[in-house]
């Protein structure tokens, strides 16, 4: 086995940047309380915090909490205080929070992993969401507990190569089997995109500029930031393509194919107009289809133009999943690709147009196994890297991802959500993101900083990454490699009978308020 | 004949094809395929096989040797074996054998009990197919000279009724749907292909590779066949593993070639367009749709060639409504018809086809309506001989026109124009033909005939002659009067001078003459730097200057200008040998002497003959390193369609100066931020595409998608844009457009405020008549959607009689040239004047011979708040 020649990152606590932290349940502390510290004292999860001097507790912190669960156990504050002055319920606030595809308890369960680099101690389903279809449906087989390794983390390989073509460009590994997906200076708040590229150097992985330039905040981190070139070409230039290790194509978004990226006006402030060298307050469409490529060709002349710029620099083409999406896979890698981006049609955040992203493109799980398998098929598997994206939300998709086909994937809204988005759906207006997140607004970009999202990420990172260890463990894989291609260890619940599909977890079921 | 009966002749041949046995079509086609390049020549003489060689080899990046095809027409029977009268009566039938085996099976089912065979061979091929670089060994090709049987004829027309018919285009359905059954029985319904029709017209021959087109020829041994027109295709087909060329293009319905750039966004719509006239595709490539189509209207519904046009690209927009009431109703039933039909999607045709009910052979181009790939046409006309060309990129014309001239001195390596065709237009309908026919002198020769959709002949100056190197070299360099005044400007270094007196003489003197200055020039050049520097400047001048040129062909002059420019760039000392001297050589072959300049050396001369397009070993690539080097001056010559030319060299390269001759390529100056390229002639695609900064002039036309997404710079077009110029600039981009664009300009144009420090865009809407005098062109800016979508910028437009209108905007507003325009625009229109001579006062100012004021001249459109945009107050 090759040793791992990269060093992990340190997980370091990092607490929620709101006073009130949303969990699962609910704790009130009413008037009875007399302030004595029983509840302080015995709970182990730090719900209860009664420093000394203090005359009383402070509010409960409820995300720690692991409710009804806690009877069970001899630290059950409810139980044990001596005034019945606690309160514990469900919180109704999960009724509203979060959607089909990302339930509440994902959302609580990945702010949870961002806060401590672990997984949650509170019982979430942060792996499965409610969506009826795709990776919630799919499940990985039991192993057979005689194929288990017994070796650490450490000794497990997370790494994927990018430069599999064996041209001359240099090789790019990557520590993590996913990276950042594309969001511009203009969607998102200068100290979020920052803080993913420094995350991006400590995880030994990658995030991506989107299309709206190059801000120089970057520079420090330029060996992690892909510059992407789409189809307004806004901000690229010579020196941004210059700076990368790998440039992305992005012809299309698996969340509205046939439309280019948009920036509503709102939007478009004076620093973002700057950086595009547009107009303020106007809105700024992409076209959809790269004007100078309308055939495969003119594509290879793309890439190549792309080398000339960059003599080192690898290619990506993202595309979205139409149904001959393993050919214009294949198209891609002969023209030149390094890396063949696939987003299928889960992906998107608030602001692409519902009518786009819930009905055009194909669903990421039959595009990937679709290319994989063609790809295979011309004797071009092992020469070029396969990155999916579009919907691959925990670090389980990501491992049926690459079990369905994929070396790995990329990563958008999970970002988000580490840094506390709750996925309000409000992305595309310039002061609607309540969290302060997606967000051009000098007032509202002040509610987040760069090391806040930095360390948020690198914790739900690692944290995914245990849980891929386990996985390959439980295989007896040593390699995430190992894992690619695998899907005769995927199983699909529609297509077992009753007996079988009883084996495996169920694929919740609850009605949301939407 | 009667409407009735030629509805019913239609009816007959549907329903009789309706019999033929066929496969489902599937949703989807066989193989993805993209672009690829195309190029086709069509000449009043027979040409051999081999110029199909170099365009096509210079043409290899826009397909990948997965599929290759050459197809000719109007061939010259003795080289293939016949009598002229059966080379035009009989059927060339020409069936590839992917199995051996099948060969006496599909000729005891298809040929034999068919056709009267007057002769069948095998075209001979090369002994071995990996020599010259094929992976796959190509198919055995049977060739059948064949007609049908009177009995099997006469039974068909009976069982079918065709006895309406001309009995001869009887003959020709038989062999369309015997050639049909052949493929259904031995291709499309196997999984195994056995075998299937390459083509079977009269006088067209198609022969197709898995490799590269001029493979094809090579392979079948055709490089000394000749023929009046040749076309060929370098395919792109996605899929990697293909070991036959059923898909390659090019593909024949009847009597014609088709070959195809591009691909149908609704293969499937006509697909099922086709079923519903009894038509089954065969081969699952959109190619072979088209060619269906094109077949339909010609030999079923017998359309004109006008009609035919319309039905594949309708005229749309504000074209259609420039087209006469009478052309309007029958455009409007044609769509009407054949809309469903029509291929939507980036598409160019180029066909090559046989007539022999009129007796002509012709060369078609087509692009689609919104000219989504790369076309350009070049004709060449002189008393005996004349060519027509059409090609994917300008610089494959060259080379064919090079490589046909290296032979046949009647030839001139230089087209004498090239053009674009637009697309679905009221103009030029996006169509043209070089038709061959005979030209009626009595002594069987032919003539060349070029015409646009609409029947309008394309022409050059009549009454100029070209150069004749035997004629006119035929004595050798001679000092004279002329020579020695040249001489004596030289001596006393007076460059505006020797302009003016070569541009004088060159319109009245003889080739001869003329050959004479340029080589005094040249030896000239030879006295040292400071006159080799004169000798390049004054050359240049003469190659870019547009003047009369008296009774000598444009084309020629530039010729003999070129080579002396040629010869001095390659007598400049080699870089190895140099140091003292300013210039130094370098080519593919010495790129590996590059070295930091040293001593006086200012100028690197780049030879980019030899080098790759793209690539390790491309001359960007080297230049790019001599720039590392200290490397600031380049003069770049010898290109054939090289890319790249100033990309990479990154922020602050403003000392960097390119001068760039010959057949430049694609993307030049495309990221340039800084530095000044000048190119000596017409351009090609995707030029200043994200250019930041810097000066950029083309002493020509430019091509499609010129300065995409481009941030700034300071831009002079000598001649016209095509499709999609400046389409998402933003920043500050100030560019002069001397003739027009085809369609698109500006479209989401964002260059913020023009007379805040944003850019703009002026255009002319001039050209220049066979004088060299500047002469209004009948529309400043013909196509539609002009600043479509735009949020900040400005066009600055020539029209002082008010021939745009609203129609040709998308979202754009007209508005008033104030001074503040006026002054923000005239330095560039200054700068412009002096770079190609286009006078302010005398030219642009003046119109009818009058001179008027600048806005009664300029026009400006402005973006206006749209709703659309969400233009929010600031």
């Amino acid at each position: 086995m090759s040793e791992i020649k990269y060093q992990l990152p340190e997980t370091k606590e990092i607490r929620s940047r709101f006073r009130n932290t949303i969990g699962k349940y609910i704790i009130k502390r009413n008037s009875k309380c007399v302030s004595c510290g029983k509840c302080a004292e015995i709970c182990p999860f730090g719900v209860h915090i009664k420093p000394a001097g203090h005359a009383s507790p402070f509010r409960p912190v409820e995300h720690k909490c692991i409710g009804f669960e806690c009877k069970l156990t001899n630290h059950y504050c409810i139980e044990h205080c001596p005034e019945d002055a606690l309160v514990l319920k469900e919180n109704p606030l999960l009724d509203t929070m979060g959607d089909y595809r990302w339930p509440p308890e994902m959302l609580l369960g990945h702010f949870a992993m961002a806060e401590t680099g672990k997984a949650p101690h509170v019982n979430l389903e942060y792996n499965l969401g409610n969506s009826g279809g795709g990776f919630d449906k799919m499940r990985f087989i039991k192993p057979d507990p005689g194929l288990a390794i017994d070796i650490s983390d450490e000794k497990i390989d997370t790494s994927i190569e990018l430069n599999k073509t064996g041209d001359k460009r240099p090789k790019k590994t990557i520590s993590m089997p996913c990276y950042g997906g594309g969001m511009s200076y203009g969607s998102t708040a200068l100290s979020v995109i920052v803080g993913r590229a420094r995350a991006a150097k400590r995880l030994n992985s990658l995030t991506c500029t989107g299309e709206g330039g190059y801000p120089p905040e970057f520079l420090p981190y330029k060996e992690h930031v892909i510059t992407q070139v789409a189809t307004g070409l806004f901000g690229v230039r010579e020196e941004t393509i210059q700076n990368c290790p790998i440039m992305e194509f992005k012809y299309a978004q698996g969340a509205k194919p046939g439309l280019g990226g948009h920036l509503l006006g709102e939007k478009v402030t004076e620093a973002v107009a700057k950086m595009r060298e547009t107009v303020v307050g106007s809105s700024l469409f992409s076209p959809f289809p790269f004007h100078s490529v309308y055939s495969v060709e003119d594509h290879k002349k793309h890439v190549d133009w792309m080398k000339e710029i960059n003599h080192n620099v690898l290619c990506s083409i993202k595309v979205s999943t139409p149904t001959d999406v393993d050919m214009v896979a294949v198209g891609a890698y002969y023209a030149g690709a390094h890396i063949i981006h696939i987003d299928g049609s889960y992906g998107g955040t608030g602001a692409a147009p519902e009518i786009a992203k819930k009905n055009i493109a194909m669903p990421i799980e039959y595009a990937i196994p679709k290319v994989h398998k063609f790809l295979v098929e011309e004797d071009a598997r092992d020469k070029v890297c396969l990155i999916a994206s579009g919907g691959i939300r925990n670090a389980l998709d990501v491992a049926k991802a690459i079990a369905l086909g994929a070396d790995g994937c990329v990563i958008g809204t999970a970002d988000l959500v580490a840094v506390e988005c709750v996925r309000c759906g409000n992305c595309e207006s310039g002061r609607g993101c309540a969290r302060g997140i997606a967000t051009t607004d000098p007032e509202l970009g002040q509610m987040i900083d760069e090391e806040y999202v930095e360390q948020r990420l690198v914790n739900m990172y690692m944290a995914w990454r245990k849980q891929w260890c386990d996985i390959l463990r439980g295989y007896g894989l040593k390699s995430i490699r190992e894992l690619r291609g695998r899907s005769d260890l995927l199983v699909h619940l529609d297509y077992l009978d009753e007996d079988e599909r009883k084996k495996y977890q169920p694929a919740p079921s609850c009605k949301m308020v939407l | 004949m009667t409407n009735k009966v030629l509805d019913k002749i239609i009816k007959n041949i549907l329903a009789s094809r309706a019999r033929l046995p066929h496969i489902k079509t599937p949703v989807n086609k066989c193989d993805e395929e993209g672009g690829c390049g195309v190029t086709g020549f069509m000449a009043s003489i027979p040409i051999a096989g081999k110029h199909i060689y170099e365009p096509s080899v210079q043409m290899h990046n826009r397909g990948n040797g997965k599929g290759g095809g050459i197809a000719a027409v109007g061939l010259n029977a003795g080289d293939l074996g016949v009598p002229k009268d059966v080379l035009e009566d009989h059927y060339l039938l020409q069936v590839a054998y992917l199995d051996e085996e099948s060969i006496p099976q599909v000729e005891s089912t298809n040929i034999n009990p068919m056709f009267d065979i007057y002769k069948s061979e095998k075209i001979p091929t090369i002994d071995d197919y990996s020599s010259i670089g094929l992976e796959v060994k190509p198919p055995d090709v049977w060739r059948y000279f064949v007609r049908v049987k009177p009995d099997v004829l006469e039974k068909f027309i009976r069982y079918n009724n065709f006895y309406d018919m001309d009995q001869r285009k009887a003959e020709d359905e038989f062999v369309f749907q015997n050639s049909n059954r052949l493929n259904q029985t031995y291709y499309a319904s196997l999984g195994e292909k056995q075998a299937f029709v390459m083509s079977h017209a009269r006088n067209v021959m198609i022969l197709k590779v898995v490799g590269y087109a001029e493979q094809a020829t090579q392979y079948y041994c055709l490089d000394d066949v000749r023929a009046h027109g040749w076309i060929a295709h370098q395919r792109y087909p996605t899929r990697g593993r293909l070991w036959h060329p059923g898909g390659a293009h090019p593909f024949s319905g009847m009597h014609e070639a088709l070959v195809h750039n591009g691909d149908f966004a609704n293969y499937h719509a006509v697909c099922e367009y086709l079923n519903q006239y009894n038509i089954y595709p065969q081969f699952l490539t959109d190619t072979e749709t088209s060619v269906l189509l094109l077949d339909l209207y010609n030999r079923v519904f017998e359309y004109p060639l006008e009609y035919i046009i319309e039905a594949l690209a309708p005229t749309t927009e504000y074209d259609f409504d420039c087209l006469s009431p009478e052309k309007q109703q029958v455009y409007r039933y044609i769509q009407s018809q054949h809309m469903t039909g029509s291929p939507d999607g980036p598409w160019f045709f180029i066909i090559a086809r046989n007539d022999p009910y009129k007796d002509l052979l012709q060369l078609i181009g087509i692009t689609d309506t919104a000219m989504l790939r790369p076309q350009v046409f070049a004709l060449q006309e002189r008393e005996d001989v004349q060519i027509g060309l059409v090609c994917s990129e300008k610089q494959a014309i060259d080379a064919t026109l090079q490589s046909i001239a290296k032979e046949d001195k009647r030839f001139c390596p230089i087209a004498d124009k090239y053009w674009n065709a637009r697309g679905g237009s009221a103009t030029d309908g996006g169509a043209f033909t070089f038709t061959v026919k005979d030209s009626k002198k009595g002594d069987g020769t032919k003539k060349l005939v070029t015409q646009n959709k609409f029947g309008q002949i394309v022409q050059t100056p009549e009454n100029q002659t070209h150069f004749d190197i035997q004629a006119d070299i035929s004595t050798s360099f001679e000092g004279n009067q002329k020579t020695k005044e040249l001489i004596k400007l030289f001596n006393a270094n007076d460059l505006p001078a020797l302009k003016q007196y070569c541009i004088l003489k060159f319109c009245d003197l003889e080739f001869h003459d003329i050959k004479n200055l340029c080589t005094t020039i040249e030896s000239c050049a030879n006295r040292g730097d400071d006159k080799k520097a004169i000798a390049i400047d004054l050359l240049t001048h003469l190659n870019d200057k547009i003047f009369p040129t008296g009774n000598k062909k444009r084309s020629s002059v530039l010729q003999i200008i070129r080579e002396s420019l040629g010869s001095i760039f390659k007598s400049s000392p080699k870089i190895k040998d140099n140091k003292n001297y300013v210039y130094a050589y370098i080519d593919r072959e010495t790129s590996r002497d590059l070295r930091a300049p040293e001593g006086n050396e200012k100028i690197l001369v780049v030879n980019a003959r030899d080098f790759e397009p793209e690539g390790r070993d491309c001359d960007s690539r080297m230049t790019n390193k001599a720039y590392r080097l200290g490397w600031k001056r380049y003069i770049c010559y010898g290109y054939k369609g090289q890319r790249f030319t100033g990309c990479g060299f990154g922020p602050g390269s403003d000392d960097v100066r390119f001068d760039v001759y010959d057949s430049s390529g694609d993307y030049i100056a495309s990221g340039i931020d800084g530095m000044e390229i000048h190119i000596h002639g017409n351009a090609q695609d995707q030029l200043g595409q994200i250019m930041k900064n810097g000066k950029f002039v083309v002493h020509g036309d430019v091509g499609q998608t010129f300065m995409y997404g481009a941030k700034g710079g300071e831009v002079y077009i000598l001649g016209n844009a095509a499709g999609r110029p400046l389409v998402n600039a933003t920043g500050r981009p100030r560019v002069v457009i001397n003739g027009t664009c085809l369609d698109y300009l500006a479209e989401s144009f964002m260059a913020g405020d023009p007379l805040n420090g944003g850019g703009f865009i002026i255009v002319n809407g001039i050209a220049f008549d066979d004088n060299g005098k500047v002469v209004d062109l009948a529309m400043p800016y013909p196509g539609s959607n002009l600043f479509s979508l735009a949020s900040g910028g400005a066009i600055y437009l020539r029209d002082p009689e008010c021939k745009v209108v609203d129609e040709h905007l998308n979202g754009g507003v007209f508005a008033k040239v104030t001074n503040a325009d006026w002054k923000l625009i005239l330095p560039y229109l200054k700068e412009n004047e002096n770079l190609f001579g286009i006078s302010i006062k005398n030219d642009l100012l003046t119109v009818d011979g009058q001179s008027l004021p600048f806005n009664k001249v300029y026009r400006k459109v402005m973006p206006i708040q749209s709703l659309a945009l969400g233009t929010t107050k600031n």
